[in-house]
């Protein structure tokens, strides 16, 4: 009977640290975008310092959770984030508005799909 | 991940189904759920190993959980006989009296040939000598003959021969298993005394010796390479 428990509660571990992944990424990412939508509107009223020190910011955020971001998710999906942070960071650089937009967005809905494709739905169960 | 871990329990389920609907014959000598473990897992384990791109803990995750419900399975299926029947089936007579059971074998998929071929495999050639054929949960048929078509015991014959016992292996390829000699209660004394009387002097010279209950010694010298 130990054993029956024991697998029980490895499983609802499991199943609990999981779901507490999903949560924590879903966090991490909104917290990101957030700064990435300020910084677009600092970009839009032509303040480029704040712009990119707030995207400087949620690059840290990404980051500083390298090692967990690389235990949990695909290692081509984190490398696609870096890639469009990347890309940002040169459109802030040469302050072009439409091309910085277009680039942020696309960064925007990257983190967005990364955090989406780890929740718990039934559009990802299925 | 948390899409992982319900994705294998449920295509856990699901394979376990497919193979209990499949019939016996399919699975071999595995359980049911063991063979989906063993499929699965395999094919689990292969992944990350060959992806580096996919995480570690991907793979690791659906084996603890595939394990974890393979544990909750098989202690419920000892504590219950017709959860066990759910999952791993019931024993089919397809042979009873020497009379197959055609309707048992068409259910459980299970061909005149094959019959043939199992008690062939077990030295029966003639249908009426079967007393019973049972086809098991693991997929193996289990054949018993008929009483008068059994071979006579020595308790028949009104014989009481010696039991010899299980043979313990006390020299295995030149290496002296110290702790099977003194479970057997025999010591180094009594062992040079068994190889002095083959004509060695240590148990590097021997590849195998045994012992069973009666003290009967099998020995086998070693081979010069």
């Amino acid at each position: 009977m130990r054993r029956l428990w024991l697998s029980l509660a490895l499983l609802v571990l499991i199943f609990a640290a999981t779901v507490g992944n999903s949560l924590y990424l879903k966090h991490l990412t909104g917290t990101i975008t957030d700064l990435l939508e300020k910084a677009q509107d600092q970009a839009m009223e032509e303040c480029w310092e704040e712009a990119d020190a707030l995207t400087h910011e949620a690059l840290r955020h990404w980051q500083d959770r390298e090692l967990y971001l690389y235990t949990t998710l695909r290692h081509a999906d984190t490398d696609e984030v870096y890639t469009s942070f990347r890309e940002v960071e040169g459109f802030l650089h040469t302050r072009e508005p439409q091309e910085y937009a277009a680039s942020n967005a696309r960064l925007i809905a990257r983190l967005e799909l990364v955090a989406s494709m780890e929740q718990f739905s039934l559009q990802n169960l299925l | 991940m948390v899409i992982g871990v319900v994705r294998t329990v449920i295509l856990y389920l699901l394979i376990i189904l497919g193979i209990r609907l499949m019939g016996k014959r399919q699975v071999g000598e595995l359980e049911p759920s063991e063979l989906v473990l063993d499929l699965i897992i395999a094919d689990l384990a292969a992944v990350p190993m060959q992806d580096f791109g996919i995480p570690l803990l991907a793979g690791v995750l659906p084996i603890l959980t595939l394990l974890c419900v393979t544990m909750i399975l098989s202690v419920l299926t000892m504590r219950s006989v017709r959860f066990r029947a759910v999952l791993c089936g019931r024993p089919s007579v397809i042979v009873k009296d020497g009379k197959v059971d055609q309707q048992e074998m068409r259910r459980n998929r299970f061909t005149v040939d094959e019959l043939h071929e199992e008690l062939r495999a077990q030295g029966i050639t003639d249908l009426n000598t079967v007393k019973y054929a049972i086809l098991e949960t693991s997929g193996r048929v289990s054949v018993l003959p008929k009483a008068a078509e059994q071979p006579v015991t020595a308790r028949q014959m009104g014989l009481s021969p010696q039991e010899h016992g299980l043979p313990v292996v006390l020299i295995n390829d030149g290496r002296l298993m110290d702790r099977a000699l003194k479970a057997q209660g025999l010591d180094r004394v009594w062992l040079k005394q068994r190889l002095a009387e083959h004509g060695v002097c240590s148990p590097d010279q021997v590849f195998l010796l045994t012992v069973d209950e009666a003290g009967n010694v099998c020995f086998v010298a070693r081979e010069a390479v």
